[in-house]
């Protein structure tokens, strides 16, 4: 069996929020995974900070993530999913993967 | 519901803002017609108009008693009167209600110092509030607005200026004093907010020796023990505790366990907006002689402590930086933020379905169409 | 949910609001009697009365929740007192102090229950009708789910929203000015529904009657149009009240033409296409220039003033000279021009100059225009301290919550002891 790094939907309709979590990989989306190891919210948020408004402050997505598990899975061979393989080679934990198109 | 009569006795009165506020007050001479000529406007209808009495009493109080209350005069209040000591109209609102009174708002002017002393000058808040009497939040709310006002002119979206002009003539404002005139106090700045602990009565004897102070009032209402006697005869004013509570506020002892535990209530000297200014008061009580001097030290205990409040800030927001993590991919069209989350058994419970555990729970219903339950945004981030 | 919000005047209750009837009640409000009636009978009545004006909008079980019996107050302290006692003179002998509390000094006492309804100030619709930015807490309710409120930049669309301390919000200006400006006359309807029909129409036209004006000011005398320009000020600024708004009206557009000639004499045709704004900025500069022209004259009149307005004047000179030079030779006669504007008269054009800029007619507003606050708006003018309201943007800061200090209480309430204390006494009591 396969262990995985993947994302749970949670969230209402059209209001998704993500557990990051250690799952096997045959195993049900919204079954119980073995472990949460972090947070991620894909609805951007607009930086608004009323005092000094930067006209070119780009929107930002929140991620919450226990860095030390997501090593501890990555070393005994959990395999992340590709949405969560950017997550974690953007927090430095994995090696980017190339983009496809450079692939050919 | 009964058809409307078109009122036609409304005045042709000139704009009162249109005169310039040194202008007498305008005596308003409205032609009151009587009840009986509204039927004028309904001569050709055959049936009768349904002008009940309690109506054209009404109609007659607007026309008589409350043809002042139409329009105001710039700079004068304009309220009901007391209907028993035909008084009043001053700064009470509510004729039957005595203790609700229409405080004085910032006018236009003194605004702008505000923000003129805070945001050029680079005056600290405490400083601006302690010259001006005017509250620490307050400042800054005005120092935001002001700052908003500016950038929506620039931006040339609409200003309602008549209307801005129009309720500082209608409500009292503080003016900003001219050169050489002392400052008038918008606010009592030192209010003490009464503290729940404080509510209920203690019996607590102290021998008639012994001087029980507003510390030892705390600690009995706090229910901590008294203090050591070494310790209690190093504070020789209750202020004394302000300087340190003020340069590390979590100097303050706690007393209690687990959900139980509080911290000590500290005296008035410690809890007030300005604690500061009870040092300088006893400062001055001292060397009534050397004024300068006392200013002088003042000013440094002002710059010390604000130094440690400033330095203070900068640590937490350093705190706060360090902990999330900015990734700017290339080529993306948003950032992302990783902030570090620790999920063990402390943090998620035992089972991992703890509902302070942060991500969302498995196994626990949600609680958010039950009833009673707010579901509605309970905050809004600046 | 139904609006049983309408003041009648057979049930007589006080409302959030500021409409006549409201007022007319309000001013024949006595408390409720308490001879022979039950102490439940008392506070029934009170509560009756109490959340008539308190969230009405606010169901009954709704409000059970939110009502809190722990009521928020502060004492100002002073300085001087903390600094001469540290609290054992207070406590001294058998526990309150030693010396008799002096006479004359009657303790204030803080007025607790009429803080019941504190909670209910926090709401979003109650706070704008506080900040006088709508003219009833139903009509704040509608801005809000009508989409024109923000708060802390964001659009909040629930009424029922709790303001934290430090929240900003904001409501669009035109609704603010729409509710608390006086509604508009048939008459003005019709104009907005005839400017509505025109709008294709008039661009043509306004193009002939231009031109028209032009010719017509080529006439006229420079002076005479000065002159004009000063009677119709003049009359504008006049604190007759006995002026038909239909004949203001003309005046003020006679008052912008006049203005408008005596730019086009100026030879700069290009700021009378312009928007309003710079045609007010140049019409200041001529003004500013003929002062200047007059300041060397009458400078031992008033040397303070006119060199304070020569040192206005140069900075702006660079802009302002070939304008004040076309100024001159259109008006022929300057001198004569000059002395005749007194100070007084320069004083009175400046204002409705002014005016003009800042409340303009403008029919396709949904309020009177110009503007002018609505009838009776000023007796329900107020703004209570824990609010501090920016009216130019029509912009407000919930500072804190309402508090209760001695002799005053924050909340505004109509009402006086008599009711709020068997009013808080029965929501002390859980009856559900």
């Amino acid at each position: 069996m396969v262990l995985r790094i993947r994302l749970a939907r949670f969230g209402n309709k059209h209001d998704p929020f993500y557990n990051i979590v250690v799952a096997q990989a045959r195993s049900a989306r919204g079954a119980k995974p073995l472990e949460v190891i972090g947070t991620f919210n894909p609805i951007p948020k607009q930086p608004t900070n009323l005092y000094n408004e930067n006209a070119n402050a780009r929107a930002y997505k929140e991620i919450a993530l226990d860095r030390s598990r997501a090593k501890y899975w990555l070393g005994v061979g959990a395999q992340p999913s590709d949405p969560v393989w950017k997550l974690l080679s953007m927090a430095g934990l994995v090696e980017k993967k190339p983009a496809t198109y450079e692939k050919a | 519901m009964a058809p409307r009569i078109q009122s036609r006795r409304v005045s042709n009165a000139l704009l009162p803002y249109l005169t310039s506020p040194s202008s007498s007050p305008s005596v308003l001479s409205i032609p009151s017609l009587s009840s009986s000529s509204q039927y004028l406007s309904r001569q050709f209808s055959a049936t009768a108009a349904p002008q009940t009495k309690l109506r054209r009493q009404m109609f007659e109080w607007l026309s008589t008693s409350g043809a002042v209350l139409k329009h105001h005069t710039p700079g004068q209040t304009n309220y009901l009167r007391n209907f028993l000591n035909d008084e009043g109209g001053g700064d009470r609102p509510f004729p039957s209600n005595p203790t609700f009174t229409s405080e004085n708002i910032l006018s236009e002017e003194l605004r702008n110092e505000i923000y003129v002393l805070v945001v050029e000058k680079k005056k600290s808040v405490r400083a601006v509030s302690v010259q001006l009497g005017v509250d620490m939040k307050r400042i800054a709310a005005v120092v935001r607005l002001v700052e908003l006002e500016k950038r929506q002119r620039a931006q040339g979206k609409p200003i309602a200026l008549p209307y801005a002009r129009s309720v500082h003539e209608m409500v009292p404002t503080t003016p900003l004093a001219q050169d050489g005139e002392r400052q008038q106090f918008h606010e009592p700045i030192n209010d003490l907010p009464a503290h729940p602990t404080t509510g209920p009565q203690i019996f607590y004897p102290v021998p008639e020796s012994r001087s029980f102070t507003r510390v030892d009032a705390g600690r009995v209402f706090s229910g901590a023990p008294s203090l050591e006697r070494e310790v209690a005869e190093k504070i020789t004013h209750p202020s004394d505790l302000a300087e340190k509570a003020i340069e590390n506020p979590n100097s303050i002892e706690w007393v209690g366990k687990g959900d139980n535990a509080r911290q000590v209530l500290q005296p008035a000297d410690v809890r007030i907006p300005h604690p500061q200014l009870v040092k300088l008061e006893l400062d001055r009580a001292a060397h009534p002689e050397e004024r300068r001097e006392v200013g002088k030290r003042h000013a440094e205990r002002m710059e010390r402590q604000e130094k440690a409040e400033q330095e203070r800030r900068e640590r937490a927001a350093a705190r706060r930086e360090k902990s999330i993590k900015h990734v700017e991919p290339e080529g993306g069209r948003f950032d992302y933020r990783f902030s570090d989350a620790v999920f063990t058994a402390e943090t998620t419970g035992k089972d991992g379905r703890a509902p302070w555990a942060s991500g969302r729970r498995y196994g626990v219903p949600t609680n958010d169409r039950k009833r009673g339950v707010v579901k509605i945004p309970t905050r809004v981030e600046a | 949910m139904r609006n049983r919000a309408s003041t009648s005047l057979a049930k007589a209750k006080i409302r959030q609001s500021w409409s006549k009837y409201n007022l007319y009640n309000m001013q024949r409000f006595r408390n409720p009697g308490t001879v022979n009636r039950t102490f439940f009978q008392q506070k029934w009545t009170a509560k009756a009365l109490s959340r008539a004006y308190h969230g009405e909008q606010v169901r009954e079980g709704q409000w059970k929740r939110m009502f809190s019996k722990r009521i928020r107050s502060v004492i100002p302290m002073n300085t001087n007192d903390l600094a001469a006692d540290d609290g054992s003179k207070a406590s001294a002998g058998r526990g309150s102090g030693l010396e008799k509390a002096e006479k004359g000094i009657t303790k204030r006492l803080t007025p607790y229950t009429q803080m019941a309804f504190a909670p209910l100030e926090r709401r979003l619709d109650v706070a704008i009708f506080r900040s006088l930015f709508a003219s009833s807490t139903r009509q704040a309710r509608q801005f809000v789910i009508h989409g024109a409120v923000t708060v802390n930049g964001h659009k909040m669309r629930h009424p029922s929203y709790l303001l934290n301390p430090g929240d900003l919000f904001q409501v669009d200006p035109e609704r603010v000015m729409f509710a608390t400006g006086a509604p508009k006359t048939k008459f003005e309807r019709r104009e907005t529904r005839q400017l509505k029909q025109k709008a294709e129409e008039t661009e043509a036209e306004t193009e002939e009657a231009k031109e028209a004006v032009e010719q017509e000011d080529k006439a006229e005398n420079t002076k005479d149009t000065l002159k004009a320009l000063m009677a119709q000020a003049k009359n504008i600024m006049s604190k007759d009240k006995d002026v038909l708004p239909a004949k203001r009206k003309q005046e003020l557009r006679g008052f912008q033409k006049a203005v408008r000639r005596v730019l086009s004499r100026s030879e700069t045709s290009t700021v009378l296409t312009d928007n309003l704004e710079t045609q007010f900025s140049e019409l200041t500069l001529l003004l500013k220039a003929k002062r200047a022209e007059k300041a060397p004259k009458e400078s031992k009149k008033d040397k303070k003033g006119s060199t304070e307005e020569k040192a206005v004047v140069e900075e702006s000179e660079g802009a302002s000279d070939a304008l004040s030079e076309a100024f001159k030779s259109a008006a022929q006669g300057g001198e004569v021009d000059t002395s005749e504007l007194s100070d007084e008269e320069f004083d009175v054009l400046k204002r409705a100059l002014t005016q003009m800029r800042d409340n303009p007619i403008d029919n396709s507003k949904t309020y009177a225009t110009p503007w002018r606050p609505r009838d009776f708006m000023s007796a329900f003018a107020f703004i209570p301290r824990y609010l501090e309201v920016n009216q130019n943007i029509c912009a407000a800061v919930y500072l804190r919550h309402p508090v209760a200090r001695p002799g005053s209480a924050e909340v505004p309430t109509p009402f006086g002891e008599a009711v709020s204390t068997p009013a808080y006494g029965w929501y002390l009591k859980r009856r559900w």
